[in-house]
């Protein structure tokens, strides 16, 4: 068998033991640890597993050995189950997480649970985001899961970096972690009749998780399996809007519409195209392998936002 | 439950000068060293699993396997919702149903296929554009949903029928076209809607891809055999496999009781099913 391990080489291997103590990179998050533990303590990634590279350079999310713990602040969080992964958060006095309600399985009746205001909640519920975050404040367990199989992806945030994560996927985030929303600026518009639509294939909203001063944790759902790829200054991929799960902020997206070639003489009302995600580096983006088809009426195309094309 | 046996099948041929393994799911010969199968991607270091009542889980491909077409590769990847991610070859093409498509290099070439037919396909609820993508480049697909994809390289002179929108891709070297569903009873009960695809190869091997929700089984039925189920669940099928609908009456006593409808296929011939499925109400 080929394709395992991967032929090409790897663009997150593991670093080689380096110094005279026996230590550990984490492939996943970069944590160095000294060599004990199984799972990365910042992002529960296995580290006794070598990350599984495509030929074609996407590493598969490094999946956590059922029960893997997780430290943020004084607190922590195990993920459990493999199929269906929860999230269980034991909270600390002076550690909180906040989270879209829908999200929560159970909680302690001592954890506080109270909401967060959020600006621009007008908005955000035309946009059918949520409207109120929910926060969680120690000490007690909360735990979190989403109804779909697929996986959790723990997102540790070094300080003065950020991640852009799609809408409805983000599950959970310390509360150290910044949370703010931006739009994506991905739109198209077609007329039917007289009136204009405005699709958005990626949503109106993008959420935006930064790290100020201390490191923060943002832990994200991906349906199915997750793939993850690092893009070079000025590399291109394209993907679809709705597969999209997060991205660094430093990756710019703008959409592409491409058109196949096609003999169709007297069906000609009918526009087949093909929207993509238009995603440039560098840096990392993550995409899952269960997603939704992107709406398309296939009516003609009125405007849209910036948009390179490509017609076979 | 199921039970470690070797299925009913062709023997993998001896005395060959080269020492081969055979692959159980698809026949490929394979080279001794080899852990998973070229052309399908089947486990051969796992024997297979088939159920006390016959029916034999498709295998399960391993993360990261590796299978050949043509000039091409396909690698499987991901457990839970797998993707099939094809590196084509020049001149080498795949046709599939657009929204399955995940990625691709901004290179691959897309055309759409003629097909005859295209507004009865429209009107049955089909897709009634099926793109093609030219290599060389990369381009990966998947479906919306937990389950398994179901390598089936088909032999010269194979015809297969299967479920509509069931199918992830084909390579070009497969017929494609498709079947109405006969009888009038087949369309209004048989939960298959109007149309079955129908992948057909002429003198050249083809690969094709489907992806099943949940697990897929499979089992041959011998000229004759007769096996019932749920139409939702059916997936697959040789096409020299009949199906037919037949009633259940449920009688309760009381009120008349109920009727569900079941699909009947009678061999010779594969038959796949899938475990999850759209559950067709009983009337």
């Amino acid at each position: 068998m080929t394709g395992y391990p991967p032929t090409t080489p790897r663009p997150t291997a593991p670093a080689a033991p380096s110094g005279p103590a026996r230590s550990n990179t984490c492939a996943w998050c970069g944590t160095v640890t000294d060599g004990t533990p199984l799972s990365c303590p910042h992002c529960g990634a296995s580290m006794d597993v070598r990350s599984t590279v495509t030929e074609s350079g996407w590493t598969e999310a490094p999946g956590q050995h059922d029960m893997a713990r997780i430290q943020f602040g004084n607190s922590t969080v195990q993920i459990e189950g493999a199929y269906v992964p929860v999230i269980d958060v034991n909270l600390t006095a002076q550690d909180s997480v906040y989270f879209p309600h829908h999200v929560l399985l159970w909680k302690e009746p001592q954890t506080k649970v109270t909401t967060m205001s959020l600006k621009g909640a007008w908005k955000r519920m035309m946009a059918g985001m949520p409207v109120v975050m929910t926060q969680a404040q120690g000490p007690g367990r909360i735990a979190f899961s989403r109804d779909a199989p697929g996986e959790m992806m723990a997102l540790p945030i070094q300080p003065g970096h950020s991640v852009d994560v799609r809408e409805h996927i983000f599950v959970v985030a310390s509360g150290t972690t910044a949370y703010d929303w931006f739009q994506t600026n991905v739109w198209f518009t077609t007329k039917n009749g007289d009136e204009t639509e405005t699709h958005y294939p990626l949503g109106m909203y993008m959420d935006r998780f930064r790290a100020q001063n201390t490191p923060g944790l943002v832990i994200v759902h991906g349906a199915g399996n997750v793939f993850v790829r690092t893009l070079g200054p000025g590399e291109s991929i394209l993907v679809k809007p709705t597969a999209i799960l997060f991205k660094d902020s430093t990756v710019q997206m703008q959409l592409h519409m491409e058109t196949p070639k096609s003999n169709f003489g007297l069906l000609s009302f009918f526009t087949l195209r093909y929207m993509w995600l238009k995603l440039s580096g560098p840096g990392r983006v993550a995409v899952q392998s269960a997603f939704e088809p992107v709406e398309d009426d296939g009516r003609a195309i009125t405007s849209t936002s910036p948009t390179t094309q490509s017609r076979w | 439950m199921s039970n470690m046996s070797n299925p009913p099948g062709p023997v993998p041929v001896s005395a060959a000068p080269v020492e081969r393994i055979q692959c159980q799911w698809c026949q490929s010969m394979n080279e001794k060293t080899a852990l998973s199968c070229r052309t399908c991607g089947a486990p051969l270091d796992i024997r297979n699993l088939v159920s006390e009542s016959g029916w034999r889980e498709a295998p399960r491909i391993k993360d990261m396997t590796e299978i050949h077409f043509a000039n091409s590769t396909c690698q499987v990847e991901g457990e839970i919702v797998p993707v099939a991610e094809i590196n084509l070859a020049q001149g080498d093409t795949v046709y599939f149903e657009h929204h399955v498509m995940l990625w691709k290099d901004p290179r691959v070439s897309m055309t759409v296929m003629q097909m005859p037919g295209g507004m009865k396909r429209a009107l049955a609820g089909m897709p009634f554009l099926v793109s093609i993508a030219g290599g060389p480049g990369r381009v990966a697909f998947s479906r919306d949903a937990t389950g398994e994809l179901v390598i089936l390289p088909l032999h010269p002179g194979m015809e297969l029928d299967v479920r509509e929108h069931a199918f992830l891709l084909a390579s070009s070297h497969i017929a494609y076209s498709y079947i109405r569903i006969k009888g009038l009873r087949n369309i209004l009960f048989g939960g298959q809607g109007m149309f079955m695809d129908r992948f057909v190869t002429s003198n050249v091997p083809g690969l094709l891809i489907l992806h099943g929700y949940g697990n897929v089984f499979e089992r041959t039925l011998k000229p004759g055999e007769i096996i019932l189920i749920e139409p939702g669940a059916f997936l697959y099928k040789d096409s020299t496999v009949t199906m037919d609908v037949e009633m259940q009456q449920l009688t309760t006593g009381l009120f008349g009781g109920t009727a569900m409808s079941l699909a009947k296929m009678t061999g010779p011939g594969r038959v796949g099913i899938q475990s999850m499925y759209v559950h067709h109400n009983t009337e």
